[in-house]
């Protein structure tokens, strides 16, 4: 786990406008139309219309709904995507995924049912 | 603005709804609704919204704030900031041109000693007197001079109470100069 020193990970991605940092804790619903970027961690409920990405140090307890997910962090939670759900390799993942694309990479952790039905939402 | 590594950002089309905890600094462009609570500075951009209660330990404000908004070292609504709630902070910055409708506590202030500056308005208050004579009477002798009369004229203005109610005696005088 990350400490509160050895923040800012060299991932500066473009793109993307929204940030939630290392250090903070969020408790409630984030919604947005843009891509987020998520290290620290996040109780409730995520809605966007673009891409979430959670990294490494990034803990999520959450429903997500957006377009694209890319999980490198923990999730706990449900995720429904329009596009694409992807598990990299050292990610910590337990709930329904249901996207009608979903990556899970080798070295992944999941716990949950996946459901790729394109015309389910 | 620069925004340093590690600095959270919150874009122009977030909702933030809930509460929200953090050890380092917030830029907000969109809006935060609830309770934020940070132990660095929060940055209110010109686009960002925020209704919630704040306890932070600086904050700027060019965007909008709506909540009472509580800061260990300091609070500054620039130009463009808009604030309904009361501030908490020992250091309160409001520059010309931002909004503000609350109340502010600055903390413990020694009001002793701090003596108030006396009310100058009696002593500046224009004279409803009429200039001086010797001015008028120049200018109404010297009409060839120009040069005196501009002279008496400006020594006159110098005394002279400009826009100020005068008194009858006064406004007569006046036209009789005019007419020279």
């Amino acid at each position: 786990m990350a400490t509160g020193i050895e923040k800012a990970p060299p991932v500066p991605r473009s793109g993307a406008h929204t940030l939630i940092g290392t250090s903070i804790v969020i408790d409630g619903e984030i919604s947005g139309d843009e891509d987020l970027v998520i290290q620290g961690t996040v109780k409730g409920k995520i809605t966007l219309k673009e891409s979430l990405f959670v990294e490494s140090s990034g803990v999520i307890e959450a429903d997500i709904e957006t377009g694209n997910v890319e999980v490198s962090g923990q999730v706990t939670g449900n995720i429904v995507a329009r596009e694409k759900v992807e598990l990299k390799a050292e990610c910590k993942v337990a709930g329904d995924i249901r996207s009608p694309r979903i990556l899970i990479a080798d070295g992944a952790v999941f716990k949950g049912s996946v459901d790729m039905d394109v015309k389910g939402k | 603005m620069a925004i340093s590594e590690g600095t959270t950002i919150i874009g122009e089309s977030f909702l933030v709804n809930g509460s929200l905890n953090g050890d380092e600094d917030l830029t907000v462009r969109g809006r935060i609704e609830g309770t934020l609570t940070l132990t660095k500075t929060l940055v209110v951009e010109p686009t960002g919204v925020v209704k919630a209660e704040v306890q932070v330990k600086s904050c700027v404000i060019s965007g909008a704030v709506i909540g009472n908004l509580t800061a260990t070292e300091s609070v500054e609504i620039t130009k463009e900031g808009r604030m309904i709630g009361d501030i908490s902070a020992p250091r309160v910055i409001i520059v010309d041109g931002a909004s503000f409708r609350g109340r502010i506590d600055m903390g413990e202030i020694n009001v002793e000693g701090a003596e108030r500056p006396a009310l100058a308005r009696a002593s500046s208050r224009p004279a409803l007197r009429p200039p001086p004579r010797a001015a008028i009477g120049r200018s109404e002798d010297d009409e060839e001079a120009e040069e005196s009369a501009a002279l008496a004229e400006r020594a006159s203005a110098a005394v002279k109470p400009p826009p100020v109610p005068v008194a009858m005696g006064a406004v007569k005088r006046k036209v009789i100069v005019r007419r020279k």
